[in-house]
């Protein structure tokens, strides 16, 4: 066995929590159950994966068993990484029977015409969600296992879900690669990054709680509790106010869990409005301004500022239309015209 | 001295003051109040009439207190309510159902296959200036924009039914392909291989009759997406394997061109075909 690949599979074994190691390494299913009863998964990390390699080394793993640990690794700790959404284009009306052969050897083959020196690895997994690791090379040095990128594609749908590694610069060749074997024409990147991806795949594939009106029988949501001991003493006075807090809550967030994302991103470029006596910025130039909101959860704690008191409902559709507009970074440019409001660009 | 009476004189004087303001403070204040009283005891009166009024008016004509034979106006409230759920309901399981909203309508598409009620999609349409859809909660693998470029402004009935064929074929197709993993799980070898519109399965299959077993290789594209059956079905076998064989995968062919894949397998599978 390779030494760089004995020592890839002891760095990825030890970046997986002692506890997961055992599940993890069954997922993997290139060490038998036999194999696996050898090791002993209660000393430290350091003997683990020494152990694993060992047993690697008799079944005489490659970089390709390899890199689907790595896949595993990060499928099920995908939060690990920052995921951008990619919007794929096609004009033609005719829908393309998917299969994915096709779709493998398409890709790997575009990949490969512009770099010889790539590895790339499929697997698929029971959502159709389709994970693609590439390790990226030059013409003079073999691929950097440490550094890939992945890219989460599910078939018959216009989006990929990307995390680059640091070189950046083969950003192009990735796209391009997916374009061809998926049968579209161009792609261009959604305003829409996060750590969560399953909260990315939420919002883009319409999985988030919607406030639909509807007459559809929904199981109904015991909303108001009555307590057990209700003290006649106290009177709630601002009961209406609060309703209709709850109410355009409601409205505007859904009532399921929201889409996890940890910002959003508005960049002004409006003008500085200000009482003309008061002379501040002679020239005439957009003021500039980035507003960074970030938050471990975002768009819960901006569900709970209404109901906290500590903001105004509605609140600003700027803030609410996240998930509708899939996107959290956007551009906020003075509209042209006679009112001088402002707009999100597209 | 002097000053120092003079100053307990202005402190006198200033007490005072204070407490005349204060008590004429307290006066406005109780005015204010009793106004207050007789507002609200105008208005209970006037709930009161009204009250009575009401009672009055279901007495009927005959002027008798309660009626036996006559419901209570909570029982007339109660069945009506139950009247209307029971009529949503039914408009719900015929599968398309609405709801006007304040810039348009709101539609409801329930699926179902075969007696099996499965997902309900919305959409959210607005009706002014032009039909346009607001938002939904579609797969984002239906195609949402081609069905609306061809009939959602000229022809919204039509719009809703195609997409309702798209929408029950697609769970139609993916409930047969659920069912199969479910419980003929032991038949499949290895993955069950689809996509995201369950238009392409393919999967190898055993069928096993007395002590041998017979792999199968089967392929079925359903290139209609309006409809849960596929169009074409390839089954093979092994290059080396006997005639009869051959004609199973043909027979096998047909079945799954005609009937559910989940009922295709469990009617091959009780049959319990002997090969010699």
């Amino acid at each position: 066995m390779d030494e760089t690949v004995a020592e890839y599979i002891r760095r990825t074994v030890l970046k997986i929590p002692r506890d997961e190691i055992k599940a993890m390494l069954q997922k993997w299913g290139f060490l038998s159950e036999a194999q696996l009863e050898t090791v002993n998964f209660r000393q430290i990390k350091e003997n683990i994966s020494q152990d694993v390699v060992q047993l690697c080394e008799e079944n005489s793993a490659d970089i390709k068993q390899a890199a689907v640990l790595d896949i595993i690794y990060n499928h099920i700790y995908p939060n690990k990484r920052v995921w951008s959404v990619y919007k794929m284009n096609k004009t033609g009306e005719e829908t393309e029977v998917f299969e994915l052969a096709e779709f493998k050897t398409k890709f790997k083959r575009r990949l490969r015409s512009a770099l010889k020196n790539v590895t790339i690895n499929f697997k698929e997994y029971e959502d159709n969600a389709i994970w693609i690791r590439i390790a990226w090379g030059t013409p003079y040095r073999t691929p950097n296992q440490y550094k890939p990128s992945y890219a989460v594609y599910h078939s018959q749908t216009p989006y990929v879900f990307i995390s680059t590694s640091v070189f950046k610069s083969n950003l192009p060749l990735l796209c391009q690669a997916l374009v061809v074997a998926s049968n579209y024409h161009d792609i261009r990147e959604m305003e829409l990054r996060s750590h969560s991806l399953n909260s990315l795949k939420d919002i883009v594939f319409k999985r988030f709680s919607q406030n639909f009106q509807s007459y559809c029988p929904k199981p109904l949501q015991g909303r108001k509790v009555a307590p057990d001991t209700v003290d006649l003493r106290i009177v709630e006075e601002n009961r209406s106010e609060k309703e209709r807090i709850q109410r355009l809550n409601r409205e505007a967030f859904g009532d399921g869990p929201q889409p996890k994302i940890e910002f959003a991103q508005y960049k002004l470029e409006t003008m500085f409005k200000s009482d003309p006596k008061m002379n501040v910025l002679d020239k005439k130039e957009p003021f500039r301004c980035l507003v960074k909101f970030s938050s471990p959860h975002l768009l819960e704690s901006l569900k709970s500022l209404a109901p906290a008191g500590m903001a105004d409902a509605p609140l600003s559709p700027l803030l609410t239309c996240i998930p509708q507009k899939a996107r959290n970074y956007f551009k906020i440019r003075e509209k042209k015209g006679v009112l001088p409001e402002s707009f999100v660009s597209p | 001295g002097v000053f120092a009476h003079l100053e307990l004189l202005e402190a006198q004087a200033y007490k005072a003051a204070v407490k005349q303001e204060e008590s004429e403070q307290q006066k406005e204040k109780l005015a204010g109040l009793r106004a207050r009283v007789q507002e609200l005891r105008l208005q209970r009166d006037d709930l009161r009439a009204k009250l009575d009024l009401q009672q009055k008016g279901q007495l009927g004509k005959e002027g008798v207190v309660s009626d036996p034979a006559q419901p209570s106006p909570r029982a007339v409230v109660e069945w009506k309510i139950k009247n209307l759920m029971s009529m949503l309901q039914v408009f719900y399981l015929t599968g398309i159902s609405g709801k006007l909203t304040k810039r348009g309508v709101c539609f409801c598409i329930s699926t179902a296959y075969e007696g099996t009620y499965l997902d309900s999609y919305h959409l959210d349409l607005l009706t002014k200036p032009e039909v346009q859809i607001y938002r939904h909660s579609l797969p984002v693998f239906i195609p949402l924009q081609q069905i609306a470029k061809k009939y959602l402004q000229t022809d919204i009935r039509r719009f809703l039914a195609v997409l309702s064929d798209h929408l029950n074929a697609y769970v139609g197709r993916r409930y047969q392909a659920d069912q199969l993993q479910e419980h003929f799980s032991e038949q499949i070898e290895g993955t069950l291989q689809r996509n995201s519109l369950c238009n392409l399965l393919v999967f190898n299959y055993n069928v096993s009759s007395t002590s041998k077993t017979f792999p199968f290789h089967a392929r079925l594209l359903y290139r209609d997406l309006c409809c849960s059956l596929p169009t074409e079905v390839d089954v093979s076998c092994a290059s080396d394997a006997p005639a009869a064989l051959a004609e199973m995968a043909a027979a096998h062919v047909g079945l799954f061109r005609r009937m559910a894949l989940h009922k295709a397998f469990s009617s091959f599978s009780s049959a319990g075909e002997s090969m010699d």
